[in-house]
């Protein structure tokens, strides 16, 4: 499993390489992968045909060069847009981030790095049967903004969320489960199991140790800091 | 052919445990070997199988996250219900609470909400004997978290006071790890695991894990009253579905207990009432959230120095998860006048993931509050946050639409988030007295810059506490259970859970849950012979349960913080 750059404080703090051009996107994406996915996105044809970039990527793919398919690349970017982070190449766990996804409007990990991707594929989160229908409307709320929701700057990106997130949108329930899950992936850590600040990048940028088995010593002020008004605790 | 016992206890928590306890004590003074057992949905947990990880196996394992129309309700699963997860603060509900006469439109007319018999001071007795059991101590200023010290230097810098916090902690033995809500690794939060029903245990009572009740139906076997159908749940398997093998059972008893919270009695109780039809219709309604309403404050760490002259603090993640609160804006509205106006504010640690529920507190105008940009920021602060929890005085404000077919509420998989079958609409009262919360925690918070409030975003009400759907009354016609938690009408079937809280309580409510079923489990002692159990012997008197960590890791706490401190600024 390739190994991920960690943040500052244990060591290396750099800028990432980031394909710049189609030309590298392609590399990093098969002809088969886009068709598989964009039918898995469940509006087939008709986004296809609206999607300016389409033929830009097909043109320059090449076989067997690929990364992070289409719709999980569309899953990165909308975690990244929940939770913007650093551009980055590789997730906490060693999975690789698709070039598109990050945004990089935050100079810190955000929850493509903290795996928010091997969440929502998790079957004990289940969101995969949410999956096409959310995409599906993801992509169709972003036509209206101008392209694929992984072509959208990040100022586009928060506008398709907010209109997913409208409490007047019937399938609002659908977007909000979206959103949880790159929370419970940077906050709670949920893909790794006992983590720690050493390894989990949310750990980092919160700045909590993660477990601590021999807990803390210095974790009070250690002196009367109000009035109390009861003798006990609780009221009569 | 069903198997036989006399008493049947569905659900392990609090409630359960304690019923178990209390009658296998019973057992022991007639010189009979009990003839009681709890069935459990869930699996079996030792301590030792906790981890400090909310990683989703583990949570899958322990939790439970239902989400209904307009609230998420987070449970408790397996043996030892919510008391594996809670967080211990064990504190007496004010008398106000049990006074109270304000409830939801259309709940009938005004009326004491609580059952006459039961008051602050009938209660008084069953609040010291759970306190003995669970070891509740009150930690001393040098034990509360710094977290909890901050809150308390916040309120005083305001003009207001504030109070230490009872804890069901064995402060000796904690590591204050700020760990309590995935369970105590080291059993140093007193569980009903390692006291109530380990005790029980310990007395011959039985306790069956993976035992999904689905169904009650009356007995004909005299002196039998009840039968329930069990399913077995694929808990342990290698890839547990945590879905019913297909293997059934049944239990036929005396006395049904059912002790499986408001989340859990509720819709099994509605389910059997097409058999039952004497149960009330009042069940699955006047579901409750215990008033719980969440906010968080994030800190300027140089004002925490300047104005409250500490030595800072970014260290959110030490100390017990709940040290301090403060009554101020309950004890400033006395009388039946303020019912429904009352709450307490105290600081709490649920956990980081919690922090989803806030308002960034940047407020950019058209920018969203709880996802994005201004988000991370926030959440990059996190060290410099803290969580409150106002504990309102709302009406219960949800009801149960229907029963799953199966269980008490739709899995879809193995996970920890179902889908729950029920209605959640808050009142306007609720929404006023919420309000007032917030506007309270703001006017402290904000007070010379101190910090900034954080406004809990969510569309739902978000709740760790539900109670209700079983509610107790004084008659049939507002309630299912009587002031001794028995099924009006149906002799011999008990809630005695939090599904049979009236109100919310203004407190944390696992200690006045436990103290009702204290009570009611001695009202059922007091009656036993007339339900065909042994009869109370002259004398009888309870004790307390033995304190039974079972194989367990002595705690190691490390002598300073320095190097972990070091690295967590390293990061920030």
């Amino acid at each position: 499993m390739p190994r991920k750059q960690r943040r500052k404080g244990v060591g290396v703090d750099q800028d990432f390489d980031v394909p710049g051009g189609s030309a590298d996107l392609g590399r990093l994406l098969s002809r088969r992968q886009i068709l598989q996915r964009a039918t898995v996105l469940g509006v087939g044809g008709l986004i296809l045909s609206a999607l300016p970039a389409a033929d830009r990527i097909l043109a320059t793919v090449a076989p067997s060069e690929a990364a992070v398919n289409l719709a999980d690349a569309t899953l990165q970017a909308v975690a990244d847009t929940f939770i913007p982070g650093r551009q980055a190449t590789l997730t906490d766990l060693g999975h690789e981030i698709h070039p598109l996804a990050i945004a990089g409007v935050h100079h810190e990990p955000g929850a493509v790095e903290a795996d928010a991707l091997a969440l929502f594929h998790d079957p004990l989160i289940g969101f995969d049967a949410l999956e096409p229908a959310f995409l599906a409307e993801v992509e169709t709320r972003s036509l209206l903004r101008g392209g694929q929701f992984l072509d959208l700057d990040f100022a586009n990106r928060i506008e398709v969320m907010k209109a997913g997130l409208a409490a007047a949108n019937p399938s609002v329930v659908v977007w909000e489960a979206a959103a949880a899950v790159p929370f419970a992936a940077f906050m709670a850590e949920a893909t790794l199991p006992n983590a720690s600040i050493d390894t989990a990048s949310g750990y980092q940028v919160i700045g909590h140790p993660g477990v601590a088995p021999n807990g803390y010593a210095e974790y009070s002020y250690r002196r009367k800091l109000s009035r109390e008004r009861t003798l006990f605790g609780y009221l009569g | 052919m069903a198997e036989r016992v006399d008493v049947c206890i569905v659900g392990s928590g609090f409630g359960g445990a304690i019923s178990a306890y209390r009658l296998a004590e019973l057992y022991q003074a007639a010189g009979v070997s009990p003839s009681i057992m709890v069935l459990e949905r869930g699996r079996r947990h030792k301590h030792t199988d906790f981890r400090q990880s909310t990683d989703i196996e583990h949570l899958s394992k322990t939790y439970g996250l239902v989400q209904g129309q307009g609230a998420q309700v987070v449970i408790g699963d397996g043996v030892g219900g919510g008391s594996n997860l809670y967080l211990a603060a064990s504190l007496r509900s004010p008398s106000e609470t049990f006074e109270r006469r304000d409830r939801r439109p259309g709940d009938g007319p005004e009326r004491r909400m609580w059952p006459s018999q039961i008051t602050r001071a009938t209660l008084n007795p069953y609040y010291r004997r759970v306190e003995l059991a669970l070891r509740v101590q009150r930690p001393s200023w040098k034990q509360v978290a710094k977290s909890g010290g901050l809150w308390a230097a916040t309120l005083a810098h305001a003009g207001h006071t504030c109070d230490r916090v009872p804890l069901a902690i064995d402060l000796n033995r904690c590591i204050q790890a700020k760990w309590c809500h995935t369970g105590c690794i080291y059993a140093a939060k007193n569980s009903v695991i390692t006291n109530y029903l380990a005790s029980a245990e310990q007395l011959g009572v039985q306790v069956r894990p993976s035992s999904q009740v689905e169904l009650i139906t009356r007995s004909t076997a005299t002196p039998y009253r009840y039968v329930v159908n069990v399913s077995e749940i694929d808990n342990d398997s290698a890839n547990p579905t945590r879905q019913p093998t297909g293997t059934t059972t049944q239990i036929e008893c005396k006395v049904l207990i059912l002790a499986a919270g408001a989340m859990g009695s509720t819709p099994l109780l509605m389910r059997s009432r097409t058999t039952m039809p004497s149960v009330s219709d009042q069940v699955g309604k006047h579901l409750g959230v215990n008033g719980d309403h969440m906010a968080a404050i994030e800190y300027d760490e140089r004002k925490v120095r300047d104005l409250l002259g500490l030595p800072g603090f970014g260290q959110f993640y030490k100390g017990n998860h709940i040290t301090t609160m403060s009554y101020d804006f309950w004890t400033s509205k006395p009388g039946n006048a303020n019912d429904g106006k009352r709450f307490t504010l105290q600081e709490i640690y649920l956990s980081p993931l919690a922090h989803t529920l806030y308002d960034d507190a940047r407020a950019p105008a058209g920018e969203p509050s709880f996802y994005g940009l201004q988000k991370k920021q926030a959440l990059s602060t996190f060290n410099n946050h803290i969580e409150i929890l106002a504990m309102v005085e709302d009406t219960h404000d949800g009801e149960f639409i229907a029963p799953p077919p199966f269980g008490s509420h739709v899995r879809p998989n193995a996970g920890p988030v179902g889908v729950g079958t029920f209605n959640y609409q808050l009142s306007d009262q609720s929404i006023a007295v919420r309000e007032a919360a917030d506007a309270a925690i703001r006017s402290i918070a904000e007070r010379r810059g101190l910090g900034k409030f954080m406004k809990l975003s969510m569309r739902h009400v978000f709740c760790a506490h539900p109670l209700g759907g079983c509610r107790m009354a004084d008659s049939k016609d507002y309630g299912v259970v009587d002031h001794r938690n028995e099924v009006f009408d149906n002799a011999g079937l008990f809630c005695i859970d939090s599904s049979a809280i009236p109100t919310s309580l203004g407190v944390n409510p696992s200690l006045t849950i436990s103290a009702v079923s204290e009570r009611a489990v001695a009202q059922l002692i007091d009656r036993a012979a007339d339900y065909g159990l042994p009869a109370k012997p002259a004398g009888f008197t309870p004790g307390v349960p033995g304190v039974a960590l079972g194989p367990h890791t002595t705690p190691v706490r490390r002598l300073d913080d320095a190097a972990v401190d070091a690295k967590v600024r390293s990061y920030s």
